[in-house]
């Protein structure tokens, strides 16, 4: 039996995996926090492949979360222009 | 409306705070406010705090953005001394609101030291009384509190003459007498300690619902909301450091296009040193403190919106009495007319004051007896008229069914005229005579005979004019309310030097006046005590509620006299003009900061693009230049937190002269001072 496939799972894992995905699904920031890591493989290729071999692999990565908190950063300090009373 | 009587003299007011602890506990809570869920409330300093995070991640690996050309180790220092710089500058600015706070909540402790959970005596509907907690009480149920207890919550007194020690919330000392039936005197705090006799209290709020409980909350800052000043500066501050973020963003390919390329630790302290952080760390900790300045004034402020008012307010409506005058107006004349002795009329006098327990009405019988006025009748026999404001006149009732009155001269003359009474023209003359020096005339009459004029003289409290000519210069107009005649209000206007004044004036003169003001797109702001000025009082920009006053009166306005002083208002007008002039001032000295910083920082960045002669205060190097840009920025917040709290000194100005004043001082000095301190850092710095 491998513990490591989904078939051979026990109940108790199961409902350890299920706890997990509703923690997930409840708390927005990690939530948040793991799209914004997906995401960032995108303008991180695009990083790399607009400055060839100037910055390695984790240096592009590294570069486009800096981009991405940039702008979320900036559409927060619209939202705050905005909404000024919410702050 | 009525007046609480009590000496005030020059009683000032005191805090009755602890401010022990006051800056350990200020420390803890800046540290505390570095949670990101309390620091994305100020946008100016989150991006100062999202900043000190990413300096510090290029700290622990300097190539994480890109590799550096220049010693690593050098560079995790520079970046670790960005970063440090970067997060007490946050920290301060936590720190000059958790002061600005702290005061607060010391007041808050202070109050809540009076709010204890006692045992209360509920009366029950058979007449027996039971043993409760004071949170087990409601709204209507009934309570009796005898000598020495404490009144377990807020209520109304239906029976019992008791006097109340209010000293636990007023600081005022004496006791003050408690009864039923009238407006002022049967209104009773929850927390205030019951001296002699017993009352019978009727609850008027639910447990946690009190005065003292909302005074707690709102001095803690629980209810506090931006106001509307704070959020158009908050926008402007936040356009500006948008611009900046994207300035900043997008400068880094600018440098390179220049063969200059910089590190992102150098755009973040850019970045930093370009926002206005200055007044980003101190806004709230001005606004907290302004409503901390009028509590220091004895004064609870419902919100801060309240406060700001105070400092837009165009009209201020007065009552004369108390405010303008001294509240105690004194007999000094007895003036007998159509052909009565002098005698005679100060008999006639001290028997229609008999159960005036007023000031007025005590110095009336205080007089007569002065004069050798003796009563032809037993006392007892006698039944007394009370005062109101439909009749204006008080007196008393004789046994033979003859009734004596005094009160305001048309008031008598109409009685007299439904006795079949006639009238004498010297009785007008008396009338002008009286009011043309300033005086309040009553005339006195039994049945249908008048006998005189009582001369009650008012007297202009001193300094009072002075006050209304400062408040002149700075755009404020100042109204009279007054109950007396025409003649006397323009007297005693004059004198005090008002810029209007509404004589014969009724209750219902105030909400007029008010709605008339507003009308014409005016801020107004007026005193209250009675139930009937609840309705002006909640109409009115700036309601001041005296703490003597009925419940209805405190609910309807937006801050509260403690010490039940209406002259108060003229001092709020001033701290609240002085809560605008500190807030324009530190964000003039904040944006004129900016040139300083730029010319530091910039030259270090474009240095090899050939821009070196920027350089205009000869910094030693690049590295010295950026932090001793950001330790200016750091260390201005900490060193203007005194002038935050205190406030700008305040000048009774125009306008314009407020302007070309802040500009002069605040403006000019903003952008002279970081450039000697910028210096100065520069040339302590060991980085060469």
């Amino acid at each position: 039996m491998n513990p490591f496939n989904p078939i051979h799972f026990l109940p108790f894992q199961v409902e350890a995996i299920q706890a997990i995905g509703i923690q997930l699904y409840r708390r927005k920031v990690p939530r948040y926090l793991f799209c914004l890591l997906c995401f960032n493989l995108i303008p991180a290729l695009a990083v790399q492949a607009a400055t060839g071999d100037v910055f390695s692999r984790s240096q592009a990565y590294a570069l486009g979360i800096l981009g991405l908190v940039t702008v979320a950063l900036s559409g927060y300090l619209f939202v705050v222009m905005f909404q000024p009373e919410r702050f | 409306m009525s007046t609480q009587t009590k000496r005030r003299g020059d009683r000032k007011h005191t805090p009755k705070t602890k401010m022990i602890g006051l800056y350990k506990r200020a420390i803890q809570d800046a540290f505390h406010k570095l949670d990101p869920r309390i620091a994305v409330r100020n946008p100016v300093m989150f991006l100062v705090w999202v900043g000190t995070i990413v300096t510090a991640l290029v700290t622990l690996d300097p190539n994480l953005f890109g590799t550096v050309t220049a010693d690593p180790n050098q560079q995790r220092l520079l970046n670790g001394l960005i970063t440090l710089i970067l997060f007490f500058t946050v920290v301060f600015a936590n720190f000059a609101e958790a002061v600005a706070e702290g005061r607060g909540k010391a007041q808050a402790d202070s109050l809540r030291a009076t709010r204890s959970d006692t045992m209360a005596r509920k009366v029950l509907p058979d007449g027996s009384t039971q043993s409760v907690p004071s949170t087990a009480l409601r709204r209507g149920e009934q309570v009796k509190v005898i000598a020495g207890e404490i009144i377990p919550v807020d209520g109304e007194v239906v029976s019992g003459i008791a006097s109340v020690d209010e000293s636990a919330i007023t600081g005022e000392s004496a006791p003050v007498l408690k009864q039923p039936g009238t407006d002022i005197a049967s209104s009773v705090t929850g927390g205030t300690r019951v001296m002699s006799d017993e009352l019978l209290i009727r609850i008027t709020a639910d447990p946690g619902q009190g005065f003292i409980d909302r005074m707690i909350a709102l001095v803690e800052g629980a209810e506090r909301s931006k106001t509307p000043n704070e959020i158009a500066l908050t926008v402007l501050l936040t356009v500006l450091t948008q611009v900046f973020l994207i300035v900043v963003a997008t400068l880094s390919p600018l440098a390179n296009y220049v063969n200059t390329p910089t590190t992102i630790a150098i755009l973040i302290s850019l970045l930093v040193a370009l926002i206005p952080t200055t007044i980003g760390g101190l806004l709230s900790a001005i606004g907290i403190a302004g409503m901390d300045r009028v509590a220091q004034f004895n004064v609870i402020a419902t919100s801060g919106r309240a406060v700001e008012a105070c400092g837009d307010v165009n009209t201020l409506v007065l009552d004369k009495t108390g405010t303008i005058t001294l509240g105690n107006r004194l007999a000094d004349e007895f003036i007998p007319v159509n052909g009565h002795s002098l005698d005679r009329l100060a008999t006639i006098a001290l028997a229609s004051s008999l159960f005036d327990e007023t000031p007025e009405g005590r110095s009336i019988v205080q007089l007569a007896e002065k004069l050798g006025a003796k009563l032809d009748f037993q006392p007892e026999t006698t039944e007394g008229v009370e005062f109101s404001a439909r009749t204006r006149m008080s007196g008393t009732n004789l046994a033979h069914g003859q009734q004596i009155r005094k009160g305001a001269v048309d008031a008598i003359k109409g009685f007299v005229r439904s006795r079949g009474g006639s009238l004498t023209p010297e009785l007008d003359a008396t009338y002008e005579r009286v009011s043309k020096l300033g005086g309040t005339p009553l005339a006195v009459c039994q049945d249908s005979e008048i006998y005189g004029v009582i001369y009650l003289k008012d007297i202009v409290k001193p300094g009072i004019k002075e006050r209304f000519d400062q408040l002149r210069c700075m755009g404020v107009r100042t109204i009279m309310l007054t109950g007396d005649n025409r003649i006397t209000a323009s007297v005693i206007a004059q004198e005090a030097g008002v810029d209007d004044f509404i004589a014969e004036a009724t209750p219902e003169d105030k909400i007029d006046v008010i709605r008339q003001e507003q009308s014409q797109g005016k801020l107004v702001a007026m005193t209250g005590d009675g139930t009937n000025d609840a309705p002006a009082l909640a109409q009115a920009n700036v309601g001041l509620a005296m703490n003597s006053g009925t419940q209805a009166a405190k609910e309807a306005a937006n801050m509260v006299d403690l010490d039940s002083d209406p002259t108060k208002l003229i001092d709020l007008v001033t701290i609240g003009k002085q809560l605008l002039i500190t807030r324009g001032a530190l964000t003039t000295f904040s944006i004129a900061n900016d040139i300083a910083k730029y010319f530091a920082i910039i030259p270090t960045i474009f240095s090899a693009a050939g821009i070196g002669a920027l350089n205009i205060m000869g910094l030693k190097s690049p590295q010295s230049a950026i932090l001793s840009a950001l330790i200016y920025n750091a260390l201005i917040i900490p060193a203007l937190i005194p002038l935050a709290l205190k406030g700008v000194e305040f000048r009774p100005l125009t306008a314009d002269q407020l302007l070309r004043r802040n500009i002069l001082f605040f403006g000019l000095g903003g952008v002279i001072a970081p450039f000697i301190a910028i210096k100065l850092i520069d040339v302590i710095l060991p980085f060469a």
